[in-house]
């Protein structure tokens, strides 16, 4: 017995002095060289060489545009949209400071690329800011926004912008329920006054502006992500609800009572036709239509409790809402959907809107084991579905057919939306997911307490999903595009169009001219000079009263790649950009007196310091 | 007829007049500028009637020395050349009809005459703009001559000079005006 015992003390012992020695507590696992020098390479983009896609990441409530490159993850731009910006002098020339009204910032969302075919073609970007109801649209060969069109009658377009399969629509739905014209109306009457207004929004291309063809007038819910159909399901469309519980307050309880919300499914092609028979009632200047009163448009379809994203797969059969709350991905069949609309299989109505059966439309219910908070879908080319766990933070993948779990893999930390290549398309690449994580946590070099978010690069290639790549992004993605370089076709300057208002090409065309109080200059930009006045003594310089208005066109006479000058003026607050070729129109009022020094803000030039003159303001006698 | 010319003569002197109506339309001579920040380089294309390429980028980098710019209005040639290509043409087309060895001895001496005057042309023109820099200029270089072919280097600036196919056709043109003295040579 004694024995036993000294021979188990001396196991137990031998156990410890081996666990002490030999075993690490730092839970540092040593990184497999040969793995990072692997990886390193599929990331690598050497001098010379591009990157094979675009990222376009939505920059939320920063109200910019970020453009990555993928798989390089370099940052290549950030362009403003509805936030001013001094570099370029966004918010500052006079067309961007029309397109921006009284707003300084905004909330870009959702970033769509149009397409056609239900394929990206390259042509627009639209984005919609949930900050101050807005929609954008930038036009990708000059990757600068050309309209903002305020939309009324709503409280914040989040899921927004989706485009339809040809870019005929883009649709803006509701985060907020408000009344009509944000009318005042106190929250009691929350269920009686308050709507949640969907709007569909046209691009005219021809003329690039935005336009608001109608709206609809939807319960008083919150409405969240969406989808457009394609293929077989191209007339339709689904966005996710939540708040179907209408609570005015405590939202985070009182909003997530019920163990169901609704997916809304409609037909955009139906909306239209009402809106031609003139079935719509006009509200602060819109064509609303009322789902309760116009029926054979808009359907509820159950779904598991406060669901954020609904993505429609590759070939339009399928719709896959992500639980959010209810840890499981539900796949629903739009061929069920239309059958159990034509059978008239309703489970009663809410609010006017007939709610379609639950079982006769649901396909089945993916439920991966301790996966939790699925948010968002994408998809690839081998009909696999990734979506993202923002709860048990990590990216899942799974057979769109079967249900079956395929893989799995952490990201760092939390992810809201994935983008995949082309992968909320008719044609997803399959190459690269990128993880659109909110948390970074301790990933970078720290910042202090304000932390950027972090995107991972995700190769899809092999049979194990595996990060190649982490990147740092300012605050913060909620949504991106991946798109094929190719098909993004940029000009490199602007075109010398003589015929273009306000601009001059060549130094003796250069004018100041005074009308009343108005003094218009007509200038040009080269390297290094200003030119205002070919004929005066100092063709520099601009002269005026105090109390003028000044109205200064300038043109880059530099035709030539990258030549970007600036025009600042000090302590007059006033700067923008003039890319090569461009005219660039700023106004302002000179209501201070004395001397002001004007100069090129761009780097342009070895004698690019030179390039300046002087704003004089004479003082009123 | 020992000075009356054959009819292949003839006829590639009517190729020679062809040809040099054909040259008008094409670049004669051009230069090419590389720098570490144009390494796809910037050119200057000359036509005996017009002058392309990235003219005004090429002018906006030259003031910086005090070159004055290049352009169509400050190249008068640029105006009457195709005219007197055009006379030589017909000058040619005549000497093929005319069949005498005599006028094509000096069809043959106005080619050289000419060949040897644009030459120089292009000379005076490269040493105008390479010597006469505006002494105000921000950046001060010596005078320097572009050279009419090859290679030159100046600041960050590597120049490249060479005839191209209008000149190429010129050239296949006066080969065909040699032709006869070979072809009609005295046996």
């Amino acid at each position: 017995m004694k024995k036993l015992i000294a021979g188990i003390a001396g196991l137990v012992a031998g156990a410890l002095v081996s666990i002490v020695v030999f075993a690490d507590f730092n839970g540092n696992k040593t990184t497999n060289q040969a793995d990072t020098a692997t990886n390193a390479q599929k990331v690598y983009v050497p001098f010379g060489q591009k990157d094979e896609y675009y990222l376009f990441a939505s920059g939320g409530h920063s109200g910019q545009m970020f453009i990555y490159g993928v798989p390089s993850m370099r940052h290549i731009r950030t362009i403003p949209v509805f936030s001013r910006d001094s570099a370029t002098g966004y918010g500052w020339d006079k067309h961007s400071k029309k397109m921006m009204g009284e707003y300084n910032w905004g909330d870009l969302h959702h970033p769509a690329l149009s397409e056609t075919g239900g394929d990206y073609d390259g042509k627009y970007l639209f984005a919609t800011d949930v900050g101050n109801n807005r929609a954008a649209v930038m036009d990708l060969k000059t990757f600068t926004v050309k309209d903002i069109l305020e939309v009324p009658n709503t409280g914040g377009p989040h899921c927004a912008a989706f485009v339809t399969e040809n870019t005929e629509y883009m649709f803006l739905p509701t985060r907020f329920a408000v009344p009509f014209g944000h009318g005042y109306a106190a929250l009691d009457e929350f269920q009686t006054k308050y709507k949640g207004v969907m709007s569909a929004v046209t691009f005219d291309e021809s003329k690039q502006k935005l336009k608001v063809a109608y709206q609809v007038a939807l319960p008083p819910w919150s409405f969240d992500l969406s989808d457009a159909g394609k293929k077989i399901s191209k007339d339709w469309a689904v966005m996710t609800t939540y708040n179907t519980e209408m609570a005015t307050t405590e939202m985070e309880i009182n909003a997530s009572q019920k163990d169901r919300d609704y997916i809304v499914l409609f037909n955009w092609k139906e909306l239209e036709k009402m809106v031609a028979a003139g079935q719509y009632d006009t509200v602060n200047g819109m064509k609303m239509i009322d789902p309760a009163k116009h029926k054979g448009a808009i359907y509820l379809v159950p779904t598991a409790k406060s669901p954020h994203g609904v993505d429609v797969t590759p070939d339009g059969t399928r719709f896959i809402a992500s639980g959010k709350l209810a840890p499981a991905m539900t796949v629903f069949s739009f061929d069920k959907a239309f059958q159990a609309i034509k059978d008239k299989k309703f489970a009663g109505e809410q609010r006017g809107i007939p709610v379609l059966d639950y079982e006769s439309v649901m396909e089945r219910e993916v439920n991966p084991e301790n996966a939790l908070g699925p948010l968002h879908t994408q998809f690839d080319n081998k009909g696999f579905a990734y979506t993202t766990m923002f709860i048990s933070s990590e990216i899942v993948k799974w057979n769109i057919k079967t249900g079956e779990t395929v893989d799995r893999v952490p990201v760092q930390y939390s992810p809201g939306h994935a983008a995949a290549a082309e992968g909320d398309t008719v044609s997803p690449d399959g190459k690269y997911i990128i993880a659109l994580n909110k948390i970074a946590k301790d990933t970078y070099l720290s910042v202090g307490p304000s932390h950027p978010e972090s995107m991972q690069l995700i190769d899809l290639s092999g049979k194990k999903m595996e990060i190649i790549q982490s990147a740092p992004v300012d605050p913060e993605p909620h949504y991106a595009q991946i798109v094929k370089a190719d098909k993004i076709k940029p000009i490199v300057v602007y075109d010398k169009d003589e015929k273009r208002p306000d601009s001059v090409w060549t130094q003796k065309d250069t004018s100041i001219v005074r009308k009343g109080n108005v003094v218009e200059v007509h200038g040009v930009a080269l390297r290094s000079k200003f030119i205002f006045d070919g004929k005066a003594k100092r063709k520099d310089v601009i002269s005026v009263k105090e109390g003028d208005k000044v109205v200064i066109h300038l043109t880059n006479i530099d035709l030539d790649q990258d030549i970007t000058h600036g025009f600042g003026i000090n302590s007059y607050d006033l700067n923008m950009e003039i890319q090569p070729g461009q005219t660039q129109t700023i106004e302002f009022t000179a209501d201070k007196a004395g001397t002001y020094p004007l100069y090129c803000t761009n780097f342009c030039s070895a004698l690019h310091q030179e390039m300046s003159g002087y704003l004089l303001v004479e003082p009123k006698g | 007829m020992s000075n009356s010319l054959s009819i292949s003569s003839v006829i590639s002197l009517c190729l020679a007049s062809i040809l040099l109506i054909a040259s008008i339309f094409f670049p004669w001579w051009g230069m090419r500028f590389f720098a570490p920040q144009y390494p796809e380089g910037l050119d200057i294309i000359v036509y005996p009637y017009k002058m392309t390429g990235d003219i005004d980028i090429v002018n906006g980098l030259n003031h910086y020395i005090g070159m004055k710019g290049f352009g169509e209005d400050n190249f008068p040639e640029l105006k009457y050349l195709p005219y007197l290509i055009g006379g030589l043409a017909l000058l040619t087309l005549v000497t093929a009809l005319l069949r005498q060895k005599s006028v094509l001895y000096g069809l043959i001496g106005l080619f050289v005459i000419g060949g040897a005057l644009g030459i120089y042309d292009i000379y005076r023109w490269l040493r105008n703009y390479g010597t006469k820099l505006d002494p105000r200029a921000p950046i001060k270089v010596d005078p320097f001559i572009p050279p009419i072919l090859g290679e030159n280097k100046l600041a960050n600036f590597v120049t490249e000079s060479y005839f191209t196919y209008g000149s190429f056709i010129l050239g296949a043109a006066f080969l065909c005006t040699l032709f006869p003295l070979w072809r009609d040579r005295k046996k």
